[in-house]
């Protein structure tokens, strides 16, 4: 009796803390883009972080409506969007914090799949593979004189329904947008 | 074939049947018990009922007997003082063992219940939410659509524009002047997503 107890005890905390053993944080393609401190907080225009129950309320109500969005956000765990309008703020630092944040994920195990530099643009695109499945999509993007831009999508993604999904979401979705004011585009 | 009358032997009878079911007897001694035995039918029953007794006994299933209670056995057997600790019966235990786990899981349950209740946002947040999803994937297109038509308009620009312009010249015997932009060159581009 007396090794059952502290089994128990432990059961009991092991349970109570299932919901946090599947922290977004815990996930193999999850990137803290926040504590890259990519760009100043305070400078933000577009900030999203979309997780877990949530990303399952979207899929389940958007379902009728566009199926294939719908299966595609059913499959993530969580979304992470970070923006800063260029004019704001000093354009070589984010730079230079986007090369770092670049090499951070190289280090991890990222693959870089688009890297594009010119005329001061500068775009990538890395993906997290697990076992042969994509785990995690990280984008980096600064286009002097407009923005910079930091996004990562957690979750089983399938690059060929990201195509699919993404050829019809176009301007009206990116203006339409963010909370609290915040702009794209 | 009854008992006789004040036979001082039965009661030594008595003693003797055990040993002599037993086949522990000494032969004289047996020769006498069974002599007065045909005298002696009260006698001659006790033995049939002895005899009876034993051949159950060994009918019995053998059982081995836990090293610990042979131990104690043992140890009681040579005088040692044996502590009697209580052992709670197993049934007692798997109850106690199946209640604490019930009430674990039914405790994690609740728990993840009642944080979910908390956390169910409205359908206003959902609303945002859908479209701030949709925001960060069409991002993804701007920019994956954007990245796409600069690298066709980089090849084309090298690959046909640049060498057609080269050729075009030479053949009039002119300097090249259709070269391709400095701007257009300093990129790299690893693949296409």
């Amino acid at each position: 009796m007396r090794k059952i107890i502290p089994l128990a005890f432990v059961l009991l905390v092991l349970t109570a803390n299932a919901g946090w053993a599947q922290r977004l944080a815990d996930q193999p393609g999850y990137v803290p883009i926040e504590k890259l401190d990519l760009f100043p907080a305070d400078k933000l225009n577009v900030e999203i972080n979309l997780e877990g129950a949530l990303l399952k309320l979207i899929a389940a109500g958007a379902r009728a409506e566009d199926p294939e969005f719908s299966s595609l956000i059913d499959g993530l765990k969580g979304i992470t969007v970070q923006a800063v309008p260029l004019k704001d703020v000093d354009a070589g630092s984010v730079r230079a914090k986007i090369g770092q944040a670049s090499r951070w994920l190289e280090d991890r195990g990222w693959k870089s799949t688009m890297r594009v530099r010119e005329e001061g643009t500068e775009t990538y695109i890395y993906l997290k593979e697990i076992d042969g499945a994509i785990a995690g999509l990280t984008l980096l993007a600064l286009e002097p004189g407009d923005e910079a831009v930091a996004i990562n999508i957690v979750g089983r993604i399938d690059p060929e329904q990201v195509g699919r999904v993404v050829e019809n979401l176009h301007g009206p979705h990116i203006k339409r947008v963010p909370a609290s004011g915040k702009k794209p585009e | 074939m009854n008992r006789p009358e004040h036979d001082p032997f039965c009661e030594e009878a008595l003693d003797l049947l055990e040993p002599y079911v037993d086949g522990d007897l000494p032969a004289i001694a047996a020769a006498r018990l069974r002599e007065h035995l045909e005298r002696c039918a009260t006698c001659a029953a006790e033995l049939n009922l002895a005899a009876k007794i034993q051949r159950e006994l060994r009918s019995l299933p053998q059982l081995d007997c836990p090293p610990e209670v042979l131990e104690k056995v043992q140890r009681t057997g040579r005088g040692e003082v044996v502590p009697f600790v209580p052992r709670p019966r197993i049934g007692l235990r798997i109850a106690a063992a199946a209640a604490m786990l019930a009430l674990a899981l039914g405790g994690g349950v609740l728990f993840l219940h009642v944080q979910q209740q908390e956390e169910r946002p409205s359908p206003q947040e959902i609303a945002q939410a859908t479209a701030e999803a949709r925001y960060a994937l069409a991002y993804i297109g701007k920019v994956t659509r954007r990245t796409r038509t600069n690298l066709r308009e980089d090849v084309l620009e090298k690959r046909l524009v640049a060498p057609a312009s080269r050729t075009v010249s030479q053949a009039l015997g002119e300097t090249p002047s259709l070269a391709v932009p400095s701007s257009a060159t300093p990129r790299r581009s690893d693949k296409e997503f």
